[in-house]
Formats: structure tokens, C-alpha cells, sequence
């Protein structure tokens, strides 16, 4: 089976300050080499901490900014420049983001923004309207009552259910969750997941869910893309990741969550420091000078992301064999 | 606890009003508990909850034109809500000091950090600014910021966002308060660098004996840190008690739709999140009756009458009348 969304060696580099010569000083590198592929139906979930570039790979897939280099495909098309038009990359595949209030925009009503992009994509006045008011009630939200608001009438639940209908409008086949549920309150948020799970069901969706939350991710993703600095440091099936992290840094992610109940209170994994800047990461490895089984060889050679077998990758010396680390555990025997 | 310990903290019947264009907001109503010496108590809720008002009444840092604050809330044995200017500009920062959620918007940044403590410092206890450095590089080396004496030069946005938290906690506990108010103090931090604040706040509290009083939304970050807590809703203290015991075994309808709501770790796919409907509550009016009941699924007629004061039995209080319903309880187990 071939995959719906196919993304290899995603590049952005952002140039910070210039010389007089108009040269850049120094050069933040926010996305490096990002590949992927997710299949139809399924949910690809993206975590790592703030700046480790889930959300500027979102964009670039979105082309809401161009990418350096690299190549997204739908069912084998190519986008970007050079190839099929971004117009049609943004029909097949629509964003949800963070801030449900200001991804409306303020002046239109509930249902001009959601009708605004059938309209735009041909669809007639009539049709637009009824598809506002079908996709309203499928979101959960009276049309009768809701279709003449704005934006700020209504509260950040009701607005994300909006900004889920509105992506819907044009008939998406992959839908981008950017921290989509992040700022709602928890028992709102146990309703917005519910939803997106309905609506993936029934208009056959592919999502790609992007979030620090851990444990959504766990509950929502069907593999798992864990990022580190601009780069991806280990994907694969979400049960195996969870269950058994390959990479460091994904184990003291996973270890740093606190318990949801007071029975299953643990000792943590603690990491020193913060997340570096991305302007000028470190070299070799860029989770070295944190990481707790660091060794020589990982400050020096970058651990390209390696295939360890059961659909699992990882990016880390300690699991290549010949990398030239002292120890190398293959997946399986480590605990 | 095996030692009677003395409360540093009592709120009685705290009642908090904010005038606003449109009218007044209830924020808080009737909100009464204790927090005894080395104690930390969660003060857990969603947003609008009423659970920073409870928190910022402790040092009366609400705009005092348009509050209106009655009750009792004793600190030390002093009644803060009756306190003059000079008295509570004395106890701000000596007796109660506060970590907020955005360590950014708390610092000043044309001062440099150990200048900032400093200040702190010399204020309350008149001593020497060579005495009073001395005491801010002693307070950056417990919270474990690397190369202290350098950063004590440093200013605000010269930190990452865990050192600046960390540099809060600094300040705060510079002149050894007996209580610390937490205000979401690791929201805006990243998960790797949350628990480092979590587990630096429990042994600064271990070392120095104060209690804490912290306000989360977050269930996890609660349960790490706290041995008490208050679960809050429209205002109110809906519930409250021993940490485990109100999380393990909750008593009020929404604390168990709270819970029964949050993805946990190892969670079946398969599993639907039992989601609580409708929102919470506006607070335009005062609200007697239960807040949550037009949300519950428990709720009777009875429920829409003013509700009579909380039940309180094993150590617990819970504000529901139909909290100890057998039928009810049988539901939330």
C-alpha cells in the first residue's frame, strides 16, 4: 500500500541578522531533513517541545511558507514549485490551528467563513450556505442559532468546532491538527477529541495531529514522529514507541509526564537544561549535552534516523550497530 | 499526618466581586480552607474557575477600585483583607510571595536579575546591598541555575524560560516566606523542563519548611506536587481533601467528569473520552444553586435551590447534595 502523504528531507533555514554585505550571521536551522509517509485513514502525531519545529513542518507542508527544500506528495502527486499548483495541494489537505480566535477572521459571520472556501472553490451561493449549515450541526453546534455570529460571541470550544467545520468545507482528504485542542479546557477538549474521531470516521480522514500532550497523542496517533530540534529523532507505531522508547530523549520525554492518578506516581527521568536554541544547535548528535548516556562519538558524528526493524526508526548511536558507540543496544533487548 | 500542625493559612467564606463594564463578576463565592505549615494544597480548576482570584486574595493584588473582598483570610494569624497599605507592602514578598505563570512579564527587564532580588531583600530586612547580593547569589545557587554569580548580572531575556522561572522561584523565596503562592508557575514551560521546576519547588520546601499553595488546571502536576487539594468550579470549592483520596475516589460529580475527561497515559484507542457537555458557567450573577448542574448528569430539581453549606465527613468536604447519594456513588465507581 502506497502512502497517502509522502514527505522526504523537508528543509527551512532562517537567516538571523545580516552583515553589510547582506550576508546572513547566523542561520537558524528550524527544520532539517524531516521525512514521512502517512497512509489513508490513519493518524500520524508530531510531539516535541516548543521549537523543535512541528509546527513550522506543518506550514511548510501547508506551503503557507515555502520550504528551503524537500518533496510533499499526495497519492504520488508532487506539490510545490515546479509541480502541481499549491492551490490544489490546499484543497486535498486543510489546517486546523491553536488559536481558534484568531484564525477567524473577526468582521465575517460563522457561516461566511465557513462557506468562504466552498465559494472560492466553485460552488455556487446556495451550495456554500447549506454545506455551512450541514457541516455546523455535524460539528455539534446549531445552525439555527449559530450561523449569524461572529467570532467573538462564541467561546474557544464552539470556535474550534468552527475552525473543524471550516477545514472541512472544501473536502479535505488530510486534515493538519496544530495544537488543535491544546488550549481547551479538559473537559471541552474530551469533547473536540471525540468529535475529530467521528469525523475522521466518517469522511474517511487522514490527520496529522500535532501537540506536546503526550497522552493525547498516545490516545489519537497511529504512529508517532518524535522531534528534536528541527530534526526527527525516532517514528514509529505508537504502541511500540510508548511501550518501549528507543531514542533517549523520547524516554525522558515520556518519562517527564507527571501521573494522571495518584496510584501511578513515579520517579522521573530528569534532564538538565533547557531545549537548546536552534541557532547554532550542537554538533553530532544535537541531544548530546542533555542527553545521559552521551559518549564522544555522539558529540562528533550526527546519528543519521535508522531503520531498527518493526516499522521503528531512530536516530540515535547507541542503537547502530558499527556507529562507533561502546554499547550498541539493538531495540530488542533494551528495556 | 501524624503532628497536629499549626495553620499558616485561613480563608473563610472568601467572597471576591470584579465590577466590569457589563456589570459585576462573581469570580469567587464562599471559598473557606486552611493550609497548614509545610502543607502544599492544589487549588485545581479549569479556566474561570475562580482559582487565581482565590490564589492573588492571599496578598490582596486584585485592582482595589473595582473589587470587592469579604471574608476572612488570615496569614499567620494577621487578617490580611482588613490590613493597611504599609502593613500588606510589608508582608508582600516577607511573609507571602508569589511564582506567576509567565516569569517574562514578572521581572522587570531594565534591572538585572540579582539586582531584583537584592531589592527584595534590603526592603524587608534593611540590610546591606553587599549583604543583600550575597543573598541573591545564595538563593540562585539552591534553585540551581548554572553559573550563578555570572547570571546575577544577567537580565530577563538574557534567560531561557525554565532559568527565568527558576530565577522567580529565587526571588520569592529570597526573604524565606512561610507560605508560597504558585500560580500555574510551569504552564509555559516544556514537559522536560516542568518536572525540573516540580521537583526543585518540592525540596526548596523540604529545606525550607514553607507551604505552598498551587494553582493548576493540570491533574498530573497536582498529584505531583500537592498532599491537599480544592477542586474548584463557578467560583465555588466544590470539593476538597487528601490528595489521593479526592482523586482516587471523588465524591462531586464533576471532580469524576474531570477525570473521566483526561486522556491518561496508556489509554485504549478504542476507549470513548467520557466528555462533560455543555460549558462552564458565566459568572454575571451570583450563583446560589449549584453551578455544575446544568451540566450534571446526577442533577434533580433539588439542585436548582440554593445549596445548603458542604458535607464534611472523613476529612473531606464535598459541596453536592447529591454527593453521598448511594445511587450516585454506585455511577462514579
Amino acid at each position: 500500500m502506497t502512502a497517502l502523504l509522502e514527505v522526504e528531507g523537508l528543509k527551512k533555514y532562517y537567516p538571523v541578522g545580516k552583515t553589510l554585505r547582506g550576508k546572513p550571521v547566523q542561520v537558524v536551522k528550524a527544520v532539517e531533513n524531516v521525512s514521512f509517509a502517512v497512509e489513508r485513514g490513519k493518524t500520524l502525531g508530531i510531539v516535541g517541545e516548543s521549537g523543535c519545529g512541528k509546527s513550522t513542518t506543518a506550514r511548510l507542508l501547508m506551503h503557507l511558507i515555502p520550504p528551503d527544500s524537500g518533496r510533499i506528495a499526495i497519492d504520488g502527486q508532487e506539490f510545490g514549485e515546479g509541480r502541481r499548483p499549491v492551490n490544489e495541494l490546499r484543497r486535498r489537505m486543510q489546517m486546523v490551528f491553536q488559536d481558534s480566535y484568531a484564525s477567524l477572521n473577526p468582521r465575517l459571520t460563522i457561516e461566511d467563513s465557513i462557506a468562504f472556501g466552498p465559494r472560492i472553490n466553485g460552488a455556487s451561493e446556495s451550495q456554500s450556505r447549506r454545506k455551512a449549515r450541514d457541516l455546523l450541526a455535524r460539528v455539534g453546534l446549531d445552525p439555527d442559532h449559530f450561523i449569524r455570529r461572529y467570532p467573538h460571541e462564541l467561546s474557544g470550544g464552539q470556535r474550534q468546532r468552527v475552525n473543524i467545520a471550516r477545514a472541512l468545507a472544501i473536502e479535505p482528504e488530510i486534515v493538519i491538527l496544530d495544537e488543535a485542542v491544546s488550549a481547551l479546557d479538559k473537559s471541552v477538549q474530551a469533547q473536540v477529541l471525540n468529535l475529530l474521531a467521528d469525523l475522521k470516521a466518517e469522511f474517511h480522514l487522514t490527520y496529522l495531529f500535532i501537540s506536546h500532550d503526550l497522552n493525547v497523542v498516545q490516545y489519537v496517533s497511529d504512529e508517532v514522529l518524535v522531534m528534536y530540534l528541527g530534526q526527527v529523532v525516532e517514528s514509529g507505531p505508537v504502541e511500540k514507541l510508548y511501550a518501549n522508547p528507543a531514542h533517549p530523549y523520547t524516554r525522558a520525554l515520556l518519562s517527564a509526564l507527571p501521573a494522571q492518578r495518584p496510584s501511578e506516581r513515579k520517579t522521573h527521568i530528569v534532564l538538565q537544561g533547557d531545549p537548546p536554541n536552534p541557532i547554532s544547535p550542537p554538533a553530532g548528535c544535537r541531544f548530546h549535552p542533555r542527553c545521559p548516556v552521551a559518549e564522544a562519538v555522539c558529540g562528533q558524528v550526527e546519528p543519521p534516523l535508522s531503520d531498527v526493524g518493526s516499522g521503528r526508526f531512530v536516530a540515535c548511536h547507541m542503537r547502530i550497530p558499527g556507529s562507533g558507540y561502546s554499547n550498541v543496544q539493538p531495540l530488542e533487548v533494551a528495556v | 499526618m501524624t503532628r497536629v500542625a499549626e495553620n499558616v493559612v485561613e480563608v473563610r467564606n472568601l467572597n471576591v466581586t470584579f465590577k466590569g463594564e457589563e456589570g459585576s463578576i462573581y469570580a469567587v463565592t464562599d471559598v473557606s480552607f486552611d493550609l497548614a505549615e509545610g502543607e502544599t494544597l492544589a487549588l485545581l480548576g479549569e479556566s474561570g474557575s475562580g482559582k487565581s482570584v482565590t490564589l492573588k486574595s492571599l496578598m490582596r493584588l486584585h485592582p482595589p477600585h473595582k473589587t470587592t473582598i469579604t471574608g476572612q483570610v488570615r496569614v499567620a494569624g494577621q487578617e490580611v483583607l482588613s490590613m493597611d497599605a504599609a502593613t500588606l507592602a510589608d508582608m508582600r514578598g516577607k511573609l507571602v510571595s508569589m511564582v506567576f505563570q509567565e516569569p517574562m512579564l514578572a521581572f522587570d527587564p531594565v534591572f538585572t536579575i540579582g539586582d531584583q532580588i537584592a531589592e527584595a531583600v534590603i526592603r524587608h530586612e534593611g540590610c546591606s546591598y553587599e549583604a543583600a547580593r550575597n543573598r541573591a547569589l545564595e538563593m540562585m545557587e539552591r534553585v540551581r541555575i548554572p553559573s550563578a554569580r555570572k547570571r546575577l548580572d544577567a537580565y530577563s531575556h538574557e534567560m531561557s524560560g525554565g532559568m527565568r522561572q527558576r530565577a522567580m522561584i529565587a526571588l520569592a523565596l529570597s526573604c524565606r516566606p512561610k507560605v508560597l503562592l504558585a500560580d500555574e508557575p510551569t504552564t509555559a514551560l516544556d514537559a522536560t523542563v516542568q518536572i525540573q521546576v516540580l521537583l526543585l519547588l518540592k525540596e526548596l520546601q523540604k529545606e525550607l519548611g514553607m507551604s505552598i499553595l498551587f494553582v493548576t488546571h493540570d491533574v498530573g502536576v497536582a498529584i505531583e506536587v500537592a498532599n491537599k487539594t480544592a477542586v474548584m468550579y463557578g467560583g465555588r470549592i466544590i470539593e476538597q481533601g487528601p490528595i489521593d483520596q479526592v482523586l482516587t475516589d471523588p465524591w462531586h460529580p464533576y471532580t469524576q467528569g474531570l477525570l473521566a475527561a483526561t486522556v491518561y497515559p496508556g489509554m485504549d484507542r478504542q476507549e470513548r473520552l467520557v466528555a462533560i457537555p455543555g460549558s462552564p458557567p458565566r459568572l454575571y450573577r451570583p450563583i446560589r444553586e449549584c453551578a455544575f448542574a446544568p451540566r450534571c448528569s446526577y442533577a434533580t430539581e433539588a439542585c436548582k435551590q440554593p445549596l445548603p453549606p458542604p458535607m464534611v465527613s472523613e476529612g473531606r468536604m464535598v459541596h453536592c447534595i447529591r454527593a453521598k447519594d448511594p445511587a450516585v456513588l454506585a455511577a462514579i465507581r
